[in-house]
């Protein structure tokens, strides 16, 4: 059932756009719509089309022009509001498309068929998302502060975006297996509830009336993250060797600091909430999550305890939790380092106040880099510590250990994980958003 | 012993109650089914997320309430609410906290346009059944029927 929402279809050249788009970059698309009602019987079948909440309130609810009207049209907003706001509108775009790109990566390694089909699921749901977000760029004009940049050519703009060219880290980081799809899902969709939470008070009408569809799928999508993990983590506590808790802390090790640096600089978000943009400034945000997080690692520990030890109750597993989480001993053989642990809030940091700090998953401080580099070898997966990415962070920290380079200058150093976006892969200069050869009808063209 | 003084919140269900889901289920029956309730959880957060409802007392989960709007069942094609599962931790009865997470789940499926809200219940099980009519549940021209196999 729906709430009152209408939907909204992109004009068609974009609508058959974003089609094409999903068939080079979800290529099981397709078969995620055949078993619809097999894996979501009784669920609304899926609709690539934006959905507007109706009925929402038409006053602003925050910032400098609290208690006036919200605007419904960039030109009713301060040059620099709408500029800012734009950003905001790229870049969650350009994050809703890219996680496409990432878990298609390794979604046919997926264990079960039903966890396939959640992480399909979910991928769908980033389609629609970005959708919505084409649709906020182009149902208005947008030219007075994109610099004279057409909405047809920032469209192209975010359908040519690669892992390594987005807008955002996380979305630049290539997953290592499948535990990514999962872990990811747990703790970078979980920013994303967080944005667009506080994006539901938005000024601009359009925006704020995006975010309640929107955020009605992603909890789903963090349930698709936190139950798999629960039956990992029972999977792991008995004894199955293709599943352990340091698999998933590994996975939580990468993910969790480019979940912090996902909303800013600790420093910031005065712009967001003065211009009425957002309801909570960075820090206050990244503090509730990192305390949200610290909740699903304790949910996860007490369903591990609770399988190792299958006569405890649930008074006595919280007792040993607790005990564990403060003494960081043992209990009868189980570790407190063989559960799950929050990485510490400065952790592998490279954007915002900890930016290249060395300090480890427990708050334990480093001073020689080349050891801090070895602890961090060890606490992320093979595949991730062989990457770029993590030979940009080491090659950035020594320069700043060094004196090469100010953290600031490392920051902006980071990512440079560019590689060429793309034009349709189909043919050779063949564009995402393609006029029809008639002029009348717009198309893709595939050839 | 919990504090049941505290103040108790009610909201949406989320992934990360199912602990307290758990627990409270094991309190009152003695079965601790984390896989049950994983998949009850996974339906309602797909099907309808933000119907069901739980109540929280100093961060715990201490009462839950479970269900979703849906049409075309039964011959019934205008939206219902359906509540088909809830429970309250024994140490937080009397609160009035089944009543408070009904009157939440009620204004969700309101908001959906339901204009009823329905449920089945084992008329032997006389605390749940006599709950649902202190709510205001009341005998529906709908029955239950069944037929052994």
């Amino acid at each position: 059932m729906a709430l009152k929402v209408e939907n909204v279809e992109l004009p068609k050249k974009y609508h058959d756009a974003v089609e094409h788009w999903h068939r080079h970059n979800f290529k099981d698309y397709d078969l995620l719509l055949k078993y619809w009602d097999k894996y979501f019987p009784k669920d609304d079948q899926f609709c690539l089309c934006a959905k507007m909440e109706l009925g929402t309130t038409d006053v602003i609810q925050i910032g400098d022009q609290k208690g006036e009207k919200k605007r419904l049209k960039p030109e009713e907003m301060t040059p620099e509001q709408a500029g800012h706001l734009l950003a905001i509108i790229k870049a969650q775009a350009s994050t809703e498309f890219g996680s496409i790109q990432q878990h298609a990566a390794t979604v046919d390694r997926a264990p079960e068929d039903e966890d396939k089909f959640w992480t399909m699921r979910v991928m769908a749901e980033e389609l629609r998302h970005g959708y919505q977000m084409l649709h906020l760029l182009l149902s208005e004009d947008w030219s007075s502060v994109s610099g004279g940049v057409t909405g047809e050519q920032m469209v192209e703009e975010i359908l040519s975006m690669t892992t390594g060219s987005h807008v955002l880290d996380a979305f630049n980081l290539d997953y290592d297996s499948y535990t990514d799809n999962v872990v990811f899902a747990a703790c970078i969709d979980r920013v994303g509830k967080y944005q667009l939470t506080m994006q539901k008070v938005c000024a601009y009408k359009p925006m704020a009336d995006s975010m309640p569809p929107m955020l009605r799928e992603e909890a789903f999508h963090l349930a698709a993250g936190v139950i798999p993990m629960r039956r990992w983590a029972q999977k792991a506590a008995k004894g199955d060797v293709f599943v352990t808790m340091k698999m998933m802390q590994h996975a939580i090790n990468k993910w969790v600091p480019r979940g912090l640096e996902m909303f800013g600089d600790e420093r910031g978000g005065d712009t967001n909430v003065n211009f009425g943009f957002k309801d909570m400034k960075n820090d206050e945000a990244s503090s509730m999550y990192h305390e949200e997080l610290r909740k699903m690692i304790r949910d996860i520990n007490t369903r591990y305890i609770r399988a190792r030890f299958a006569d405890y109750s649930p008074e006595k597993t919280e007792q040993v939790l607790d005990e564990l989480e403060r003494s960081r001993g043992t209990h009868h053989g189980l570790a407190w380092t063989d559960l799950l642990r929050l990485p510490d809030k400065r952790f592998f940091r490279r954007k915002g106040v900890h930016a290249f700090q060395m300090v480890g998953i427990d708050g334990e401080v480093f001073a020689d880099v080349e050891d801090w580099l070895r602890y961090l070898a060890a606490n992320l997966n093979d595949g991730y510590i062989a990457s770029r990415d993590m030979k940009l962070y080491a090659e950035a920290l020594r320069a700043v250990v060094s004196g090469e380079k100010t953290p600031a200058e490392a920051i902006k150093s980071m990512p440079r994980l560019k590689r060429v976006g793309g034009t349709c892969p189909c043919s050779k200069g063949v564009r995402w958003v393609m006029e029809d050869s008639d002029g009348g009808q717009t198309t893709v063209a595939v050839r | 012993m919990p504090d049941v003084t505290a103040d108790v919140r009610i909201r949406p269900l989320d992934e990360l109650d199912l602990n307290g889901i758990v627990r409270i289920n094991e309190k009152i029956t003695g079965a601790y089914e984390p896989d049950l309730w994983e998949q009850r959880v996974m339906f309602y957060t797909r099907r309808d997320p933000g119907a069901s409802q739980v109540a929280e007392a100093n961060g715990k989960v201490v009462g839950f309430m479970l269900g979703d709007c849906r049409a075309g069942e039964f011959g019934l094609e205008e939206p219902s609410g359906w509540i088909e599962r809830f429970g309250i931790d024994p140490d937080f009865r009397g609160q009035d906290l089944g009543r408070r997470l009904f009157d939440a789940i009620c204004a969700h499926f309101k908001a959906e346009g339901a204009t009823s809200v329905r449920t089945l219940v084992d008329r032997n099980d006389a605390p749940v059944a006599g709950f649902l009519k202190a709510i205001g549940f009341g005998d529906s021209s709908l029955a239950a029927l069944e037929r052994k196999l």
